[in-house]
């Protein structure tokens, strides 16, 4: 293994050293912190489908902008397609997040929510395509966009990137205690004096910039990757907040030079020009593919050992939901062969005199 | 414990004296989008009163808690909370809202949780100094969850966590408690222990309005009853079918009123009401 490592260590120095390579590891570092800041976030309001939502409705932004202002013109036009997109989402899920003190009546459901976005980006996916192919290098133009071209990042780009990257995890980082609130009890949240809306479009907008951060590197398919996989990684690998978003910046750094490592050693020895982008994810996904398997043998291994000691561990603790209380409370107090009853209308009580 | 709550009835009335009364409603109706789903309200709530709010679904609980908070829009009369309107006086009103909506899956600790009671005042990028922390620990002492400060909060157990809630709500020093169907699902012994300290808030002076189906709540550690009665038909508004003290609006004709198509059986210390789901 030493041997191993001492002989590819060189070899990765050397590969990094290369201008092109650096400047996409560099890409791939910045992109590593913010989205796993952003992606904790996005983890904890279970909002992933909706930053895939984001990712297409960029894409026209994308294409507008490639047809205006040619490569300079991506930029701009993205981060305007995103702006709009995250306003639109978070009026689409307005409301979304139930409860008694909040929430209220025109709580949206998560499946009405996510309908309506499908419809969003389905739509304007469809405009970016249409529009991309009004051009003439429709095919390579369109591959670009989907894939990205992390090899060829310039120096410019980078800078574009950090910037985009570090409003990101500004936007984050201020309305971090919302957020973590709002992720944890929307009807504490709301009944606190927090504002949902501002507090999802603020999401939603850093959502939006880490895609249109991330797109030119890693085009619009692969970059959701790098927004969900990370942080679900570092929720299997660790029970404590504040290791989260390190974690799965770490999972992405590694990722992100086992794919351009392995893209480069391949196309090199083997003449296959394998995409770094796609590279990348696939490693990814084979590190929460390992998370995965390690995190159940290891539940498995000590939820024998605890039927061992205990029998039972603390399932008798598990918060019960709210049919089986309704189901509890009615059997508790209706007495046998008495009308069916709502439980919400029994009353046990001790009446003064 | 019966006693109690005569106790707390006369110290109640001092200090209304010399306070704001804690809930004053006139003519007062809430709901959403303009359609009303409470209404009809008159009353007024002494400080350092606790209040049941004890009604059917559909009868206007949940719609007036958001009321006094100003979450639920007032479609008609005045509302004052506090001296002020729900909103100003939402900085010192804490919550306990119905477990359902809380994500127990979240790595957070029970100390970070209870800290969200002071993230309102702390802002964006306030620090939670020493005096917070000190609050939230002297917080998390008085729920009796010190040994598990540091536990992941969906580890514990659902009397513990609606604890946890408690404490939250307490962080802030409120001078209104709300609390909306906090004996949900618990068992007996934690039911007590939350009973024990609610009672023990209100003790202090705390305002405390609980909203709950059982009457036994109300009679442990509630001073006053509000009595909510739903409409006659589904979708009309819920109305008061009776608001005092324990002994006033306790009785067997309001709460035949309020669970009005329903069976009250009545032996020496117990009322139970059924409703029939299929009433005519």
């Amino acid at each position: 293994m030493s041997g191993w490592l001492a002989e590819a260590a060189p070899g990765l120095a050397s590969i990094f050293a290369l201008p092109f390579m650096r400047n996409a590891l560099v890409a791939i570092a910045v992109l590593a912190v913010a989205a796993a800041i952003v992606g904790v976030f996005i983890n904890f309001r279970e909002l992933e489908f909706v930053s895939d939502g984001l990712v297409h409705a960029v894409f026209p932004g994308l294409v507008i902008g490639s047809v205006v202002g040619g490569t300079a013109g991506l930029l701009p036009g993205a981060v305007g397609a995103a702006v709009i997109a995250a306003l639109l989402f978070t009026l689409l899920g307005r409301g979304g997040g139930g409860g008694s003190l909040g929430g209220g009546l025109h709580a949206g459901s998560v499946s009405a929510r996510d309908a309506g976005i499908a419809v969003v980006l389905t739509g304007l996916f469809s405009l970016g395509i249409v529009l991309v192919s009004r051009s003439e290098s429709y095919v390579s133009q369109l591959q670009e966009l989907l894939f990205g071209r992390i090899l060829t990042v310039t120096t410019a780009q980078l800078w574009q990137i950090a910037a985009v990257s570090v409003v990101a995890i500004a936007i984050v980082l201020v309305t971090r205690r919302a957020q973590l609130y709002r992720a944890f009890d929307p009807a504490g949240f709301e009944a606190a004096g927090f504002s949902a809306f501002r507090t999802d479009l603020a999401l939603n907008v850093a959502v939006a910039l880490l895609v249109v951060a991330g797109v030119q590197a890693l085009g619009v398919l692969m970059v959701v990757a790098i927004l969900v996989v990370p942080v679900a990684v570092a929720r299997l690998i660790t029970g404590r907040l504040l290791l989260l978003a390190p974690i799965a910046a770490v999972v992405t750094l590694v990722a992100g030079v086992a794919g351009l490592w392995g893209s480069f050693e391949w196309s090199l020895r083997g003449g296959v020009s394998a995409s770094p982008g796609a590279m990348i994810v696939l490693a990814l996904v084979a590190l929460y593919g390992v998370a995965v398997a390690v995190s159940v043998a290891l539940s498995r291994l000590r939820s024998a050992r605890g039927a061992g000691r205990e029998g039972g561990g603390r399932i008798a603790g598990a918060r019960p939901t709210a049919a089986a209380q309704a189901a509890a409370a009615q059997a508790a107090t209706n007495p046998p062969g008495a009308t069916q009853a709502t439980a919400a209308a029994q009353t046990r009580a001790g009446v003064c005199p | 414990m019966s006693d109690r709550g005569a106790n707390a009835g006369a110290k109640a009335s001092e200090s209304a004296r010399e306070q704001h009364p804690a809930l004053e409603l006139a003519g007062a109706a809430f709901g959403y989008a303009g359609e009303t789903r409470v209404e009809d309200l008159t009353l007024r709530v002494p400080a350092g009163a606790a209040v049941a709010l004890i009604g059917p679904n559909g009868s206007g609980k949940s719609t007036l808690l958001r009321g006094i908070l100003g979450l639920a829009d007032l479609t008609a009369g005045s509302v004052g909370v506090l001296g002020t309107s729900p909103e100003q006086a939402r900085r010192s009103v804490g919550t306990l809202p119905q477990s359902d909506a809380r994500d127990t899956s979240l790595p957070i600790t029970v100390r970070t949780v209870v800290s969200m009671g002071l993230y309102r005042e702390a802002g964006a990028f306030g620090r939670i100094g020493r005096a917070g922390r000190e609050a939230i620990r002297r917080a998390i002492e008085l729920v009796g969850l010190a040994p598990f400060a540091g536990r992941r909060f969906g580890e514990l157990s659902g009397g513990q966590q609606q604890r946890a809630i408690l404490a939250r709500a307490l962080v802030s020093n409120p001078r209104l408690l709300l609390l909306d169907e906090p004996f949900n699902g618990l068992d007996r012994e934690n039911r007590e222990m939350l009973l024990e300290l609610v009672a023990r808030q209100r003790d202090e002076g705390r305002t405390v309005i609980v909203s709950t189906h059982d009457l036994e709540i109300a009679k442990a550690a509630c001073t006053h009853v509000l009595l909510l009665a739903s409409g006659h038909e589904p979708g009309e508004p819920g109305h008061p079918a009776a608001f005092g003290t324990l002994t006033e609006a306790l009785t067997l004709d309001a709460v035949q009123h309020a669970f009005h198509d329903s069976t009250v059986e009545l032996d020496q210390h117990t009322v139970t009401t059924t409703r029939e789901v299929d009433a005519p």
